[in-house]
């Protein structure tokens, strides 16, 4: 394995590889957040009804529990071209389902390190949790969170 | 006695007492440098059963959804050190039944990386030799004769083995091996420091270009001891569709990414995929990694005790991730 990397690091290297941002295309950034019903939904509806401005580039996927959200969605995600991807879900001890959130968080915790060892930088992935009622606080993490991915600009994904 | 020796007493005696149904070990394969499986059912025939450092295959395999045929057979197995840590892992989680199975551990010593060596020669190799322990003779079709050190010829995962006396067994082929002091020496992921060291852009450069060959052959999910939902595999799924039919970086590296998450916390890098990968996709720097990462947030090692659940399938009300 160490060899073969090495071989094919060295390779990489000389070919040049383009950051991100150079010749990467100047559009709005597409960020995907994968929410759980009960909280982070309620809670990005709560911002809604309360007018708190939220940016516009971000997509929200529905799911039943924060325990149905698997990692690999993530990975599908940046697979499709998102250009972040932001997982929200109940505080512990708060899931509609008791556990699915101590399941979660496992995972997730493993999928962010793995994610960027494949080389996706740690601005354009981030899991959270948002209750049904904390409006402000989603307007604080997704305003923060695009205007991460924002700065390193639109993903030229070469590997997922 | 020598290990096989004892091998082939064990898997003659097990058959003559009608205790295993069949008995799966080592054999040689269509030439003195290759080793394969080998299903014996007759007593008499025990005799081809090999031991040698060439023995790579994880046999743990071949029982992880009970098969071959009849599902009630009562099979016996040969695992060495990191092999019984998969079946561990299926015994851990219930996926295989202990009372059908009789398992001989081989205390282990490291196993030869043949692919590594076969890189060392221009001509084919047609012999590999052990004239003592810790050495290996290669002869060549060439006629070229090399004696080399075990330890420079060894899978990458050897070199830091923290388990080479298998952890479940029902007999043992002769006397342990030497085991590091676990307490002290804490596993060793140095192999992937280089890797880890490299930018983001260059990873993702790397990525693209190792992940560009996959074939999507299946070996080594077929071959995994560990992945076992077979025709319920997400991979092959088309409805719904998590991994696109498409063959391409991505899409190959998303594939790889399933079977790694799927595995976590049963896969113990015993290395058979890497092995079984016909395109020498260096599957270890994602399993590697993993493993690495569990250790970190968990101290766990997977498939080290019977009564352990994987840190996956658990939770602790006191675990510290996120904010
Ligand atoms: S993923 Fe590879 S290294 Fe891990 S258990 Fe399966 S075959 Fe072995
Ligand atoms: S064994 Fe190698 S080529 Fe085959 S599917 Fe796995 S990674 Fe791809």
């Amino acid at each position: 394995m160490a060899e073969a990397t090495n071989n094919q690091a060295s390779g990489a290297a000389t070919t040049g590889a383009a950051p991100g941002g150079a010749g990467a295309p100047d559009r709005p950034v597409k960020v995907v957040g994968i929410v759980c019903n009960w909280c982070s939904y309620a809670g990005a509806d709560t911002a809604g009804v309360g007018r708190f401005k939220q940016p516009a580039n971000l997509r929200l996927i529905r799911v039943p529990c924060t325990g149905r959200i698997d990692p690999l969605f993530a990975l599908k995600a940046f697979e499709k071209g998102a250009d972040g991807v932001l997982i929200s879900g109940c505080h512990p001890g708060d899931c509609h389902y008791s556990e699915g959130n101590y399941y979660a968080r496992r995972k997730f915790e493993l999928a962010e390190r793995m994610i960027h060892h494949l080389g996706i930088p740690p601005e354009r992935f981030k899991w959270t949790w948002v209750s049904a009622s904390e409006g402000q606080r989603w307007q604080k993490v997704v305003t923060e969170f695009v205007a991460g991915v924002q700065k390193l600009g639109p993903r030229e994904g070469k590997a997922l | 006695m020598s290990r096989q020796d004892h091998i082939r007493e064990f898997a003659a005696n097990a058959l003559t007492e009608k205790r295993v149904d069949y008995f799966i070990g080592w054999k040689q394969g269509y030439n003195s440098s290759e080793m394969i499986p080998a299903f014996v059912t007759d007593p008499a025939e025990a005799d081809q059963l090999v031991w040698n450092p060439l023995c790579h295959h994880n046999l743990v395999t071949f029982i992880k959804r009970n098969m071959p045929e009849p599902a009630d057979a009562k099979v016996g197995l040969c695992v060495k050190g990191c092999d019984s840590r998969t079946l561990v892992a299926l015994l851990q989680e219930g996926l295989v039944d202990k009372d059908r199975l009789y398992v001989v551990g081989v205390p282990c010593d490291g196993i030869v990386d043949r692919r590594k060596l076969e890189k060392m020669f221009s001509s084919e190799i047609t012999e590999i030799e052990f004239p003592e322990r810790g050495k290996v003779k290669v002869t060549t079709r060439a006629g070229e004769t090399k004696e080399l050190d075990q330890k420079d010829v060894e899978l990458i995962g050897c070199a830091h083995c923290r388990y080479p006396n298998p952890l479940y067994s029902d007999n043992t082929a002769g006397p342990l091996e030497k085991e590091p002091d676990r307490e002290e020496t804490k596993p060793d992921w140095s192999a992937l420091e280089q890797y880890e060291s490299l930018s983001d852009d260059v990873k993702q450069a790397l990525l693209e270009k190792i992940y560009a060959t996959c074939i999507r052959c299946f070996a080594c999910i077929h071959v995994c001891p560990v992945c076992v939902c077979w025709d319920k595999c997400v991979n092959r799924s088309r409805q719904p569709e998590l991994v696109s039919q498409k063959v391409g970086p991505k899409e190959n590296l998303l594939f790889q990414m399933v079977h790694m998450f799927h595995v976590a916390g049963r896969c113990p890098s015993c290395g058979a995929c890497d092995r079984a990968c016909p395109v020498e996709i260096p599957l270890g720097l994602l399993h590697a990694k993993m493993n690495k990462e569990i250790y970190d947030m968990f101290g766990f090692e997977p498939g080290v005790k019977l009564d352990e659940k994987p840190v996956f399938q658990v939770f602790d009300l006191k675990d510290q991730f996120g904010d």
